[in-house]
């Protein structure tokens, strides 16, 4: 039942962005944001809550009278084109932003996708926010790309001292999927698990993403006894599965990873197995969550019939777009003015409680302001939902 | 078709490709549409490649694996050995030829679906092997490979420098487009020799060709190593393209869609791959306005194209005039 | 050493019952049915629509999966692969078909389904622990049996019953069995929905212990045509020792591969293909299949 209300949730979805998008806010200029990301095939949990993050958000932007950048009341219309996981579509995709004359697209993914399209980023000037890691994108001479998350190099230094202090570990394995992302995110995870002093028992242990029986490849990880397993970079399809097979090989120590789950593929994929399984998220622990945060997961609900939690670390990007533009309406035609703007905007993170910012940072890991200030909250499952552990800030 | 309309239509083909394709693309401002056509160019040289192995009956679902070689090639010998882009592109090519024949000599004794199987499989093991080798960097891939570089004679500028062009896109095209006209004319030269009948023999009953002494090993080889070059040069124009490369840069998704194409454009028409790769691509490009139904629409049209016209597309032809 | 055989019978198990559709398919049709895998997803969520969300009992589920997946076998074969092999010039154009149903099952399922990972609670608790010996969950132990149980039901029905008798006389010669009175049309449409059902049964067998995910199916299909390219294509028995075979070996060369990083598959990969070329019709296959 609950796949009939989503099909008729996602019809009326289309229809209402058809017609609304057509007649009823006629009289608001269109400011188009493009997101190019995966959003069929074995990855498309990723792109699409990335996708469906921005639609909601420009749904109720749109609904609630449009954003104000310069005297003038836009509508936010999102462009999204999915390039498969295929670096030469993505960069078809990219193209295709440039003919609709955009200026700021979100997206892609991954690191073939984002390292395809810098050329022509640069090129047609548009600045894109990838969800992939690798430092040449975000340092100099590269300027177009903003990184839009909390990259693993720097959670996860924060997430091994935590356990270190408060749980006492010391020997640490990794586990990762044999393909570019995931096997980066593990060497940087490797390199600063050393930095730290853990102690490497394992670091060469891979899967193929299709695996259906994790066991085999367990079996040798878990042998070596670690405090704790990392699964670096591990897709939310792989992740409960793991989590499972080591624990029925009679894990008992820590398992983290420094990617976004969701807290119901968890729950259905390992149930009480995945209790004190860490990973990052974002601001929608019920501690944290401001109310828009919880209005946006509303809407979400409403337009797409399910919450994906992956949604709460890609709420960001949109906003620091519309409110980066707000800061500097120039920015609108001329992305030198949003790269000037950026090194000295902030404004109040509307997701969470408290007075935290939203501003540019990377100074340390990238030598300039290339990367959203996402608050680098981490989770830890338990009882089919995510407690928030700890909270930090990337400089 | 006589002489004079085959030169006619090799004649209009060039000016649509040349001169026709730039001017509608000024004319309407879908500069987007450049390297779509890029894209199209190159992947249908790939095509043609498949489409060869399939004139000497052999399917092949292993393109991928050489268009990565030859990408990887290509990016290594410019970022390591500082070679200019334009010397790589034919190196690369010449380098699948010759790994196809190491790995075509034992696995073209294989048939049917096993080739095509064993060809598959070779695709992952490309991948896999861009992950594991050193010289290949690994998981993180060659970035921030220059742009082709420009090539003079005696002071002569042949080819500027891509990157003090204004429209890199058109130069892009240009240079696809070029190579995928000569692709196709090699290929329309090879199965209109001698040696195209002979892989015809081939293609019908090999033990037969075989009792009536032709070279059958020497063939499959000679064809297949063609086809890896095509495979080759196409990956390496890729990487000028995007600056980059990663061990995903082509998979097995890719593979399939090279021989999807030759199927779509039809097995039995040296053109097909080329119709093929246009529709395959351009089709799932036009339907980018349809959100989340993309994937549905296209791949009903594909059901239905392969129910009305089960041979490809150009086996209209064959109903209109009964000519090949 | 003991874990390690246990994992690959298991692994194997799961295996076998994938290729055997698949081989049943092929050696009926001679078409390579790339969508394979998708058929296994699809069953995969049928089974966790009625589990999961109706919250009836897993038996239910499964039938279900193969209800559905039978229904839809037989009208993939009577109203697309019947009419494109009647007219296609070579036999191989059914291959853009099959991935042509490949791409819109994929489509189907994310629309329907979504894009998450899904996963039924599982049907026993517990673990099976021989003094760390073999550790093997009790829910496992279960799926690994009812695979094998499948496995020998339908051998038992290709072998003694009228239709197994009438596809197995098919795959053998296919002009022959006509002129024997087999009615061709009849048995390839029966052939192609058994193959499809053993795809959805496997897909709700795992649900409950893999999950099951959109993604899954392309490399799902590849893995079987492996199998079957190991034991020879459109053999059964060939079908279940290559899925026997691609479960053992993974199994050991993860574990004593693993010290040395990503090559486990690279050298699964590459010694199939050295086989091959040294076998070409695979262990038990008619030569050139």
């Amino acid at each position: 039942m609950k796949r009939r209300t989503m099909l008729r949730a996602t019809a009326l979805a289309a229809v209402a962005s058809l017609a609304f998008s057509g007649l009823a806010h006629a009289e608001n200029p269109v400011l188009k944001i493009g997101f190019v990301g995966v959003t069929s095939g074995p990855a498309a949990a990723w792109g699409t809550s990335n996708q469906r993050s921005m639609e909601t958000r420009a749904a109720w932007i749109n609904e609630t009278g449009g954003v104000e950048i310069g005297g003038t009341v836009y509508d936010v219309e999102i462009v999204a084109f999915d390039d498969q996981k295929d670096p030469k579509r993505a960069i078809a995709g990219m193209e295709k932003m440039a003919q609709d004359g955009i200026h700021y697209v979100v997206g892609p993914n991954v690191d073939d996708g984002a390292a395809a399209v810098r050329p022509v980023a640069e090129q047609n000037g548009i600045i894109y926010f990838p969800y992939a890691f690798p430092k040449e994108l975000y340092t100099p001479p590269a300027s177009n790309a903003v990184l839009g998350m909390v990259a693993n190099y720097q959670s996860g230094p924060a997430i091994y001292k935590y356990l270190i202090e408060n749980h006492g570990i010391k020997k640490v394995a990794f586990v990762a999927a044999n393909e570019s992302d995931p096997l980066s995110q593990r060497d940087g995870g490797v390199a600063a698990a050393k930095e730290l002093g853990l102690e490497m028992v394992s670091d060469s242990v891979t899967y193929q993403v299709d695996t259906t029986d994790f066991t085999p490849v367990l079996l040798p990880v878990i042998q070596t006894q670690p405090d704790l397993l990392v699964l670096s970079g591990v897709s939310p399809a792989n992740a409960p599965q793991l989590i499972r097979s080591a624990r029925e090989l009679g894990y008992t120590g820590l398992i983290s990873t420094e990617t976004a789950q969701d807290a119901g593929v968890l729950q259905e994929g390992a149930g009480e197995l995945a209790d004190g399984f860490i990973s990052v998220g974002g601001a929608s622990t019920p501690e944290l969550a401001s109310d828009m945060m919880r209005e946006f997961v509303d809407r979400y609900v409403a337009m797409f019939g399910e919450y994906n939690d992956e949604s709460n670390t890609k709420v960001y990007a949109l906003e620091y777009i519309l409110e980066t533009l707000k800061a500097n309406p120039a920015a609108i035609e001329d992305v030198e003015a949003f790269k000037t703007t950026m090194d000295t905007f902030e404004a109040p993170n509307p997701f969470m409680v408290g007075d935290a910012k939203l501003t540019y940072v990377g100074m340390t890991s990238f030598g300039q302001k290339r990367q959203l200030s996402v608050p680098l909250v981490v989770n830890e499952f338990r009882g089919g939902a995510f407690e928030t552990l700890f909270v930090a800030q990337v400089d | 078709m006589s002489t004079s309309t085959r030169l006619a239509g090799v004649a209009a083909f060039l000016l649509a490709v040349f001169v026709l394709v730039p001017w509608a693309i000024a004319a309407s401002g879908r500069w987007d549409f450049y390297y779509t056509l890029t894209s199209v160019a190159l992947l249908s040289i790939a095509s043609a490649g498949v489409w060869l192995t399939f004139y000497i009956g052999r399917i092949n679902i292993g393109q991928g694996a050489y268009a990565l070689v030859g990408g990887y090639v290509s990016a290594i010998l410019m970022t390591k050995a500082g070679f200019s882009f334009w010397l790589t592109l034919p190196l690369a090519g010449l380098f699948c030829a010759g790994l196809s024949v190491l790995i075509g000599l034992p696995i073209l004794r294989l048939r049917g679906v096993y080739f095509a199987m064993v060809t598959l499989v070779l695709t992952e093991v490309a991948r896999l092997s861009a992950l594991a080798l050193p010289v290949t960097n690994g998981a993180k891939g060659i970035t921030s490979i220059p742009l082709p570089g420009e090539v003079s004679l005696f002071g002569l500028t042949l080819i500027p420098d891509f990157a003090t062009l204004a429209n890199p896109k058109l130069a892009f095209y240009l240079v696809a487009a070029l190579l995928m006209v000569l692709c196709f004319a090699a290929l329309y030269r090879i199965v209109n020799s001698r040696l195209g009948h002979l892989c015809r023999s081939l293609q019908q009953n090999e033990e037969l060709s075989a009792s009536i002494g032709v070279n059958t090993a020497y063939l499959r080889v000679l064809a297949y190593s063609i086809s890896s070059f095509f495979g080759g040069i196409a990956g390496a124009m890729f990487v000028a393209i995007s600056q980059s490369i990663y061990p995903s840069s082509f998979q097995v998704a890719d593979s399939v869609n090279f021989m999807l194409n030759c199927f779509l454009g039809g097995l039995g028409y040296v053109f097909g791959p080329m119709l093929g790769t246009l529709l395959l691509y351009f089709g799932w490009d036009l339907l980018f306005t349809t959100g989340r139904f993309q994937l549905l629409i296209y791949s009903s049209l594909l059901i239905v194209l392969m129910l009305v016209l089960p041979n490809g597309i150009l086996s209209l032809l064959d109903r209109k005039g009964g000519r090949r | 050493m003991e874990q390690i055989l246990v994992n690959g019978l298991y692994l194997g198990a799961q295996y076998a019952l994938i290729a055997l559709g698949l081989t049943l398919i092929f050696s009926l049709m001679n078409v390579l049915n790339f969508a394979h895998g998708q058929m296994y997803v699809l069953g995969g969520f049928v089974t966790y629509t009625i589990v999961s969300q109706l919250g009836l009992p897993f038996i239910v589920g499964l039938i279900g999966s193969a209800v559905t997946l039978a229904v839809v076998g037989a009208m993939i074969e009577k109203f697309l692969f019947r009419p494109v092999i009647r007219r296609s010039h070579r036999e191989e154009s059914t291959m853009l078909l099959a991935a042509g149903i490949a791409f819109f099952l994929d489509a189907v399922i994310l629309l329907l389904f979504g894009e998450k990972q899904r996963g039924v609670p599982k049907i026993i608790n517990g673990v099976f622990n021989w003094d760390f010996r073999i550790i093997m969950p009790y829910d496992r132990i279960l799926i690994g049996v009812l695979a094998i149980a499948m496995i020998a039901a339908f051998i038992l029905f290709m072998q003694y019953s009228r239709a197994g008798r009438a596809m197995r006389a098919l795959a053998q010669d296919r002009v022959a069995a006509q002129l024997m009175g087999v009615d061709v049309d009849r048995y390839s449409m029966i052939g192609f929905a058994l193959g499809a059902m053993l795809a959805g049964l496997v897909g709700g067998l795992l649900v409950t212990i893999t999950g099951v995910n959109l993604g899954m199916g392309g490399p799902t299909s590849i893995k079987a045509f492996m199998m079957i390219m190991i034991g020879g294509a459109g053999v059964i028995s060939g079908a279940i020792a290559g899925g026997f075979i691609l479960g053992m070996m993974e199994s050991i060369g993860l574990t004593v591969l693993a010290a040395y990083g990503d090559i486990t598959y690279l050298v699964i990969f590459a010694s199939l293909m050295v086989f091959l070329a040294i076998r070409p019709q695979g262990l038990m296959g008619k030569p050139w299949g």
